[in-house]
């Protein structure tokens, strides 16, 4: 417990050393998160010749370990007990903060998912040192070794660059879906030191009584995104973007409103409060192109707005605009691509 | 039964009328107006279903400058007991950490208190990280972004909705709990209340009266600083405009380009 005690600068920056990443596990397997911050964790620790340290806390561990491993982390350090198996704030906070204080990290990342955040706030306490929040952009100066965090910003129109020159470690939770995966490329010495360890009672009084897993549409992995607004008009023109995604094996997005109509379920929801994703084609129906919706799409590789209004704000975000009425252009472009399928099938390699 | 309930409470700029100062990319304060971040709205309001279901007492806590007294009023007006504004020049420019340490140190001043409420995030800084920083200080559980609350036997039943799942828990109070965007429908004002708040007025705390140095707190006791802002440069797209007579080409162009794959097909 940290007590009612200032944030305390060190005297000493330089005996800091390393990039710590926390990665986040479900059911003894390592989240998508987990790989976005051995990441971006390995291309800084690589840039000042410094050794990536993978935080790993679970029932068991050396599974994920190795996993880390092959990814580029060089040193895993691993707790494993049975009141470890899911996260939970005080084990989780008690156990890394005391790595923290051991091992000296000069950087450490933790991803800004739900639980990364409810972990990364409590420890940037407890080591009395800064953290910056949901940054989408994370690099080092070679020469201070210090940690270049950029977040968002009044509204995602600013990027803000933070430091946090005199505590350490440097502290930033990463947002989701941002952070490339990593190809695989094995550490070349690597350790991996996994304790087991006997939780303290009186760390353990929240009780997980209950999860409820969604089932959950994954849209971050998807290579095509159909998505619908409000522009649709109604609930069962969603049945239009479904047959289209299949077609061109897509997944349907949506914008929020309507989700919160419950045109379609909440899984879908691109933006701010929905997913954040990237595919090589992303399709805007009847969306107006909102700030909170763009944030979630707007690193999708091509982009195409179907709207008719020709001002909407989605078309300065798009690669291809289809000035139209969605009942119009949506099977108009159906009725074209199964038309150039037929014509091209032979050209498809039957497996 | 009776709980202690703290509900922590910002106010801030009006999102839809942020104006930002073209030469020093500061928010012109001037010209924004200020209200009650809108996840604490739903922090009070949980707060209230949970005072008006066990019993006990209410109290805002906020800190920062004087108008944020509007903000305290409207939470009394909406049914809350009690409000303590913490506010002193020290306080200006503080990060997430001394805005925890100034919050919770107010927060240990009470004589108890059993449930404290906090919004998910702050809609200009949104970090999310006050809250959890507060528990932190103060030792205590926490229970992040949670949809629904309720007590049975002493125990605090949460449900924090994760990105793959609901996870509810149990917890002991005292603890902290932050609540999501839009997870109730806050109660309405009453011209009552208000009136009646307004004569009670509310309480004023400053920096004395925590007790801390002045170098804990504020843009002193900040560990971060912004070193620059830049507007976010979006990747310059086309606009490509496409007839209805022109689908059969784009769709051409789409194969042709790898954009679609005929062996993309579900
Ligand atoms: C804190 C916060 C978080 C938010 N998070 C998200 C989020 O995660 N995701 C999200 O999407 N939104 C989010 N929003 C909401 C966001 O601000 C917008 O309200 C929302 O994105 C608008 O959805 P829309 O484009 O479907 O609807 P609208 O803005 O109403 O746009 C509908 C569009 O359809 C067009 N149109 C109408 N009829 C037709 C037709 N027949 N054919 C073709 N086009 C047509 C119109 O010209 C218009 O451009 C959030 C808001 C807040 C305050
Ligand atoms: N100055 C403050 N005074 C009181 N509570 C605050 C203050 N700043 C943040 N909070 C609380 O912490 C939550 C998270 O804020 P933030 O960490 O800024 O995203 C808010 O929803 C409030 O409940």
């Amino acid at each position: 417990m940290t007590g009612l005690q200032n944030a305390k600068p060190v005297d000493n920056p330089d005996e800091y050393r390393n990039v710590f990443v926390f990665l986040e596990t479900r059911g003894g397997k390592l989240q998508r998160s987990a790989l976005e911050m051995i990441g971006v964790g390995r291309e800084i620790a690589r840039k000042v010749n410094e050794k990536l340290v993978c935080l790993i806390l679970g029932k068991e561990v050396s599974e994920m370990a190795k996993e880390a491993v092959e990814y580029g982390c060089d040193i895993v350090l691993g707790a494993e007990s049975p009141d470890l198996a899911d996260f939970r704030t005080l084990p989780y906070s008690t156990i890394v903060a005391d790595w923290v204080a051991k091992e000296k990290p000069n950087i450490f990342l933790i991803p800004a998912t739900r639980n990364g955040r409810d972990l990364a706030s409590r420890i940037a306490v407890r080591c009395q040192a800064g953290v910056t929040a949901d940054c989408t952009e994370l690099d080092i100066e070679p020469d201070t070794r210090i940690l270049m965090a950029n977040r968002p910003t009044y509204g995602e129109s600013m990027l803000a660059e933070i430091l946090c020159k005199k505590h350490r470690p440097q502290m930033a939770t990463a947002r989701p879906g941002i952070f490339k995966i990593p190809e695989k490329s094995p550490a070349e010495k690597p350790e991996i030191r996994i304790s087991s360890i006997k939780v303290d009672k009186s760390l353990t009084g929240k009780k997980i009584v209950e999860f409820r897993k969604k089932e959950k549409i994954d849209l971050t992995s998807a290579k095509i995104i159909v998505s619908g607004g409000l522009g649709l008009g109604k609930k069962e023109n969603f049945q239009m973007l479904e047959e289209l995604a299949r077609e061109i094996g897509g997944q349907v997005g949506a914008s929020r409103p309507t989700a919160d109509l419950g045109w379609i379920s909440r899984d879908h929801q691109v933006g701010q409060t929905g997913q954040t994703v990237r595919p090589r084609l992303y399709i805007a129906a009847g969306i107006s192109g909102k700030i909170q919706h763009i944030m979630g799409m707007k690193n999708s590789e091509n982009i195409i707005a179907i709207n008719t209004d020709p001002n909407a704000e989605i078309i300065k975000y798009s690669d291809y605009v289809i000035n139209a009425d969605v009942n119009v252009a949506i099977p108009r472009l159906l009725e074209e691509i199964r038309k150039y399928r037929k014509e091209h099938a032979a050209e498809t390699v039957v497996p | 039964m009776s709980l202690e309930i703290v509900v922590m409470v910002k106010q801030v700029p009006d999102s839809q009328e942020v104006v930002i100062d073209p030469v020093t990319m500061n928010l012109n304060r001037s010209l924004t107006r200020n209200v009650t971040n809108r996840a604490d709205e739903n922090a009070l309001e949980a707060a209230l279903q949970l005072r008006d279901k066990v019993g006990g007492r209410v109290t805002i806590v906020s800190m920062g400058p004087p108008q944020t007294e509007s903000t305290m009023i409207e939470c009394m007006a909406r049914g809350a007991d009690r409000a303590i504004l913490v506010s002193d020049r020290f306080f200006g420019g503080a990060d997430t950490y001394p805005t925890g340490l100034t919050v919770a140190s107010a927060i240990s001043k009470l004589e108890k208190f059993d449930v404290i409420f906090a919004g998910e995030e702050s809609s200009d800084s949104s970090t999310g990280h006050v809250g959890p920083g507060v528990a932190e200080f103060l030792g205590i559980e926490q229970a992040t972004y949670v949809s629904k609350v309720d007590y049975e036997d002493g125990l605090i039943i949460a449900e924090r909705e994760l990105e793959d799942g609901t996870e509810v828990v149990k917890v002991p109070t005292p603890v902290l709990i932050t609540v999501l965007l839009n997870a109730n429908i806050p109660r309405r004002q009453t011209l009552r209340r208000k009136i009646d708040a307004i004569r009670r007025g509310i309480e004023v705390w400053n920096l004395e009266k925590l007790g801390m140095p002045p170098e804990w707190v504020g843009v002193r006791g900040s560990p971060t600083i912004v070193r620059k802002m830049r507007s976010i440069k979006e990747k310059e797209r086309a606009a490509k405009k496409i007839e209805l007579d022109q689908i059969p080409e784009l769709v051409k162009e789409l194969y042709e380009k790898g954009i679609l794959k005929l062996e993309e097909s579900q």
